[in-house]
């Protein structure tokens, strides 16, 4: 009831915070899907560079969030403190489900179909835009929903930078220790979160059943 | 192990009293309460200085009393650190006397040093059954920083000189800094501060590197922390003395104390032998040094009490 309470008496930031969050993950999703799908298109058109690219995209993932920012700071055109640093931060988080994702959903195609594709004089191009990307879109959503539920909750580590979004209320709540405050970023965080998940799950379910 | 997984006790305590086979409660007593009765936990909160006072602690007790100690290290500050000593899950961890008073127990910025660390003693005594031993002898307070080319060329020696510059200067503090009683807000209003637009919150340790690569201007730090120096800043007096102390100390249980009182004197012997400069310099042995903790600690225990 006092969570509740809080809410009302501070709507405004409540939604400032709110809509903060939800600018840093559908910015930094857009940026990682716009990176990541060539990315992982292209790893199917050259094999040997799977390995290095996915490996990279791994290593990425296992930088903690603090240590990146810390190299982002006196970088001149990524870095800096505030939302440009941490949407650089987010967009390499959520890198690898969507090339991973990707690569995977396109190289499972059955060859056969790739062949009768080939053998009705499709180009390279027809063939990815016809056949190749229609089947594999289920896996690639799938892939995409990843990154952003996981987004969600990744984004909270923007308030480490300036960046605001529902993090600030748990970093605040840390800090001043009030369970209250972090539940107040948590809670939203993980509606939102599950909001997400939810929505792209229809839109994965959609593509599935036209293919 | 189903068996043990339904029984194994959130409040292992309980399990003692409960009516499983003596066997499996044996049995789940050598697991999960050894560290009850001769293991000692210490814990510390998620910095250097934290870790460093916990190790120190940690080798004291090992070196002097045979007990086992584990180290429980760079949990998430002062809230993780509280919770954990309440519920049994560490013995001790370092805690400041200004920090329990306003974070913890959530009293307004007191008058004087003595009042605060005796009022924090006999609140943590009769609330829940925790001990405050006598300090180590520095009190990390606050660090008001800039950089040092600024300070020079500005001529800023006290905060209440930051005044007249705050209006084009930008401020980046931690959360902690910005939310306490004792924190930004109160600042502002002792020392007139007005910056150009609201701090910026971010991560303290963050705080630091955007201060020396020129993306903020004045941060406010922890006055033993290493890295001060190492970073070329400069922290500026209190001159208004707005901040209250924040002296270290072991926190202890209580319960921990009565059954090893040889604990209590092990760390006793560590009262006031730690001033500011110390802890500055042992801070910058791990941070800018990056030598081990466990050879920091080691080196300084053997010099200081053989």
């Amino acid at each position: 009831m006092s969570l509740l309470r809080f809410y009302v008496e501070n709507s405004r930031e409540v939604l400032g915070l709110l809509g903060q969050h939800v600018f840093l993950v559908l910015v930094s999703t857009a940026i990682a899907v716009a990176i990541g799908l060539p990315l992982g298109i292209l790893l199917t058109r050259r094999p040997a560079w799977r390995r290095p690219v996915l490996g990279l995209a791994n290593i990425f993932q296992t930088i903690p969030s603090l240590a990146l920012f810390g190299f982002l700071i006196p970088l001149p055109l990524l870095g800096g403190i505030g939302a440009r640093t941490a949407i650089v931060a987010l967009v390499v988080y959520a890198l690898l489900p969507i090339v991973r994702n990707t690569y995977t959903g396109i190289a499972g195609v059955d060859p056969a179909v790739r062949e009768a594709g080939r053998g009705m004089g499709m180009t390279d191009g027809e063939l990815l835009r016809l056949v190749e990307l229609p089947l594999a879109a289920s896996v690639i959503l799938a892939g995409i929903r990843v990154a952003t539920v996981v987004g969600v909750g990744t984004a909270t580590i923007a308030a480490a930078i300036g960046a605001g979004g529902l993090g600030v209320y748990i970093f605040r709540g840390v800090a001043v220790v009030d369970d209250r405050l972090i539940l107040a970023g948590a809670l939203p965080a993980a509606l939102l979160a599950l909001a997400a998940d939810g929505l792209l799950g229809l839109v994965e379910r959609k593509f599935a059943w036209r293919s | 192990m189903a068996e043990l997984r339904e029984s194994a006790p959130f409040f292992p305590w309980r399990s003692a009293h409960g009516k499983r086979p003596a066997l499996l409660t044996l049995a789940l007593l050598a697991l999960t309460s050894c560290s009850r009765s001769d293991r000692i936990v210490v814990g510390a909160k998620n910095f250097t200085e934290s870790d460093l006072l916990a190790e120190i602690a940690a080798q004291q007790i090992e070196r002097r009393t045979g007990l086992r100690v584990e180290r429980k290290l760079h949990l998430g500050g002062t809230f993780v650190c509280h919770e954990a000593i309440l519920a049994g899950q560490i013995d001790l961890y370092v805690e400041y006397t200004g920090t329990a008073y306003t974070a913890v127990l959530k009293h307004a910025p007191g008058p004087s040093a003595d009042s605060i660390a005796r009022a924090a003693a006999s609140e943590y005594r009769s609330r829940w059954g925790l001990v405050w031993l006598a300090p180590f002898g520095f009190n990390n307070t606050f660090a008001i920083a800039v950089r040092e080319a600024d300070a020079e060329r500005e001529g800023l020696r006290a905060i209440s000189d930051l005044a007249r510059l705050a209006p084009r200067w930008k401020a980046g503090f931690g959360y902690e800094f910005l939310n306490r009683e004792d924190g930004f807000p109160g600042l502002a209003k002792v020392y007139g501060l007005r910056f150009a637009a609201p701090p910026t919150a971010m991560d303290l340790g963050l705080t630091y590197r955007a201060l020396a690569d020129g993306k903020i201007d004045v941060i406010a730090g922890n006055s033993t922390d290493g890295q001060l120096d190492a970073l070329h800043l400069v922290v500026l007096a209190d001159d208004r003395h707005y901040f209250p102390p924040y002296e270290a100390a072991p926190v202890v249980r209580g319960a921990l104390l009565e059954r090893h009182p040889e604990v209590g004197r092990a760390l006793a012997e560590l009262a006031g032998k730690i001033d500011d400069a110390t802890m500055r310099r042992l801070n910058a042995q791990s941070d800018v040094e990056h030598k081990d903790l466990r050879a920091i600690a080691r080196d300084w225990l053997e010099h200081t009490l053989p």
